[in-house]
């Protein structure tokens, strides 16, 4: 007995400093199995360990650039102003995440079990689907793999007694709830603007689509819709998302590094910013090289969520045929006109930047940097959702809100889970106002405010339910669409 | 074989919806290609290369390719295989 005992100890540990402390070979690893079970060819499986593994790799290498390339920045504003900057963008913010997670001796093969949780869990909720009234699987692997681990570092940091591997399957519980509760709370709406396409909206601003197209009618008439609007064709360029995140990095980088200061900067940077080079110059390469990090870092991901959603929608298929999948807010772009998008992002950006100004002339202690992502992708899903409701009106006054509140609710929750610390928070509109509020309920009641927390979104397709007025409709299942 | 490419916004969930259900449908219609995906920022420089770009309907105005290989193709539902295959068979893509 006692040797079988130390064989098994022995075993784990070295699992535990092999595997689970290198993320890239356990998702690779995870990778490998799905494809296995799918009746994969083994080569094909081979490829898809390499891809996952190289993908996580190489996301490794955009977010050390982008880490050691901020720190002289965040480093300079704390040191000279007693300011601390955070961009609310998800990549960045998956970015602060994991350094926080790795800074408190943990690894970020815990949130991929965390992920696998609560996938698994999606999956059971909508089986039972009489009972639980959930109908939508959530599939978008890229928003999973962002949204578990800023959910861990939350719960890590909300309740430190779980930094272990029951948190990670608390954790799972947790995010899986809220992937079906809220991508099933856009089932309506999303049937509405796209005239029963067949899909749900799994993304970052559930919670607000619902929200939008609830109250979209009270700013303005869907009769005078963005269509019939003109929009200058310059602005089509901020479709592309290196130009917008160029552009961004530079007016805000830029004007930071600005502010600090030639002399300063070449204090602190002797290596990257030698005698001979101008200013301007180094403003320029420096602001640049944060899209050129990103870009890094999001093929990484790009490469080996392609791996994980294969595995996931070949799971699916089989286990849960005909589901209704929640995707990418993307999707109902097309629904809406080119116009609509953009028009989401401008005011969007107005909105934020004058937030940004605010916390500036009122002297809070961070500053919030504007993201790609949450501006663009958030604001647009707004506009669509708001024009088809409420009109033009509504598309310009509900993105315009949604920039401000994501300032505001960035900056509380960059602070209040000590993520302004790595120069980053999550930013999409659900995670400024629902996850900080989920947070708050942690963070006070522990793991009983965590139980609390999910059976309060279980209970929210209860109401759903019982509120629809067509219950047949309720579990149609489409043929267009579908998985 | 064809070399198609999808395209969204940031390259990362819209256009590999597309991905896996334009592989299914050129599957089904007996087409061989080989299907990348990307943003568009991306893919507007690497157009020229592939003979068909599949993206949101939203975003066909980004694509200014002036060859006669490459093909633009808007979809307005990213999930119809039924309008994937109207559009496949209108642009007489083989």
């Amino acid at each position: 007995m006692g040797d079988l005992y130390t064989t098994i100890n022995t075993a784990s540990t070295i699992f535990a400093n092999n595997i689970l402390s290198k993320p890239e070979f356990f998702i690779g690893i995870l990778v490998f199995i799905g494809y296995m079970l799918l009746g994969k060819p083994i080569y094909e499986a081979f490829g898809g360990f390499i891809k996952a593994a190289v993908g996580m790799m190489i996301w490794n290498v955009g977010a050390g650039g982008l880490v050691s390339t901020f720190r002289p920045i965040l480093a300079g504003l704390n040191d000279r102003f007693q300011l601390n900057a955070a961009v609310i963008d998800p990549y960045f913010g998956l970015n602060a995440a994991s350094e926080a997670i790795k800074m408190i001796g943990m690894s970020l093969s815990w949130t991929m079990i965390s992920l696998m949780v609560g996938f698994g869990w999606n999956i059971l909720l909508v089986l039972l689907r009489k009972y639980t009234k959930l109908r939508t699987l959530f599939l978008t692997g890229h928003i999973m793999i962002q949204q578990a681990t800023t959910c861990t570092w939350i719960v890590f940091c909300a309740i430190p007694e779980l930094r272990n591997f029951s948190g990670a399957l608390w954790i799972g519980l947790l995010v899986g709830t809220y992937w079906s509760v809220f991508s099933n709370l856009t089932v309506e709406p999303t049937e509405e603007l796209t005239e029963n396409a067949g899909f749900a909206i799994g993304h970052q601003q559930m919670f607000w689509v619902w929200l939008t197209s609830k109250i979209a009618h009270k700013f303005g008439s869907p009769d005078s819709s963005v269509e019939n609007v003109k929009m200058p064709k310059w602005l089509t360029v901020f479709n592309d998302n290196v130009i917008a995140t160029g552009t961004l990095m530079l007016i805000f980088f830029g004007t930071i590094m600005a502010i600090l200061g030639e002399p300063y900067m070449r204090s602190i940077d002797k290596a990257g910013f030698p005698a001979t080079l101008a200013f301007a110059t180094y403003i320029l390469a420096k602001s640049l090289s944060f899209s050129v990090y990103l870009f890094i870092l999001i093929s990484g991901v790009r490469m080996f969520v392609s791996e994980l959603t294969e595995s996931f929608r070949g799971i699916s298929e089989k286990i849960l045929p005909g589901a209704l999948p929640a995707v990418d807010c993307a999707a109902t772009y097309g629904f809406s006109s080119p116009n609509t998008v953009l028009f989401g992002f401008i005011f969007g950006c107005i909105g934020q930047f004058i937030a940004i100004a605010g916390l500036f002339i009122f002297k809070a202690p961070i500053m919030i940097i504007t993201g790609f992502v949450p501006v663009f992708f958030d604001n647009a899903t707004v506009a669509v959702f708001a024009n088809k409701f409420g009109g033009a009106r509504a598309a310009a006054i509900l993105p315009f809100c949604t920039g401000i509140t994501q300032v505001m609710g960035g900056a509380i929750a960059a602070w209040y889970f000590e993520l302004y610390k790595y120069g980053g928070w999550h930013g999409n509109i659900d995670w400024d106002t629902l996850w900080p509020a989920i947070g708050f309920i942690m963070k006070n009641l522990s793991i009983p405010g965590l139980i609390l927390v999910i059976v309060m979104m279980l209970l929210i397709p209860q109401l759903q339910y019982r509120r629809s007025t067509n219950k047949e409709q309720y579990f149609r299942v489409t043929d267009e669409g579908g998985l | 074989m064809i070399k198609v490419v999808a395209a969204c916004g940031n390259g990362m969930g819209s256009s590999q919806i597309i991905k896996m259900k334009i592989a299914k449908v050129f599957k089904k219609m007996g087409i061989e290609a080989t299907i990348d995906h990307m943003s568009v920022g991306e893919a507007k420089s690497a157009a020229a290369g592939y003979d068909v770009v599949f993206c949101s309907a939203s975003l066909v105005d980004n694509f200014k390719v002036k060859n006669n290989r490459t093909k633009i193709v808007g979809l307005v539902n990213l999930l119809s295989e039924a309008e994937i295959e109207a559009k496949i068979i209108e642009e007489n893509i083989k």
